[in-house]
């Protein structure tokens, strides 16, 4: 699975990956984890990922063929 | 966590290396030594929260769990396969009786497998997402 976290994130006034780790409450690591399509992310994760983003979760998350 | 599989791995290897060291004077006594792996229990130290810092997420829930699995799958097989090996010499050479003392080896023997091959899957599944990460 991929997703637009890293391009979001950087769209979001430089939002760090701690700020963003701390707001939907995981570690750093595994935003960067996310950010590299090593890590798929829960449900739950996902939707509060988008809404921090104010987006919905297919506009972030998308499967790669 | 990587600490706690860190600790996990470290304590097994010195609960090993102790064993052996001190086999050949207490003999049958040397099984205490396998009392070090008890310090496994300080990984809840690296658990305990610090202000609203998050210490462990889904991602490590998972990774334990999965390095749980290979851990015990592990220990179970090839605890059956000694189990078939000592029932074996028993039955050929040592007239139907295995000693219970072999068996009390056997699982001290199993527990160290058991918490080294964990610390050892969970490093591995951390290593292979941080360079999935990297690429």
């Amino acid at each position: 699975m991929r997703n637009h976290i890293r391009e979001l994130r950087s769209a979001a006034k430089g939002m760090t990956q701690q700020d963003l780790a701390d707001r939907v409450g995981v570690t750093r690591q595994t935003i960067v984890a996310l950010e590299g399509g090593a890590y798929t992310p829960s449900l739950a994760l996902a939707l509060r990922i988008s809404q921090i983003f104010g987006k919905a979760v297919e506009d972030i998350f998308w499967l790669e063929d | 966590m990587q600490k706690v599989a860190w600790t996990e791995l470290i304590v097994a290897i010195l609960a090993a290396i102790l064993v052996t060291a001190i086999y050949p004077w207490l003999g049958q006594g040397a099984l205490g030594g396998f009392g070090v792996l008890g310090f496994a229990g300080v990984t809840v130290l690296f658990l305990r929260r610090r202000g609203n810092t998050v210490v462990t997420d889904e991602r490590d829930r998972q990774i334990d769990e999965r390095a749980r699995l290979r851990a015990i799958s592990t220990a179970w097989m090839m605890l059956f396969l000694c189990l078939l090996v000592i029932i074996g010499w028993a039955n050929s050479s040592n007239g139907h009786v295995v000693p219970t003392a072999m068996l009390t080896w056997l699982v001290w023997i199993h527990f160290t497998i058991c918490l080294a091959v964990k610390g050892i899957a969970a490093l591995l599944i951390y290593r292979k997402q941080e360079h999935a990460a990297q690429n």
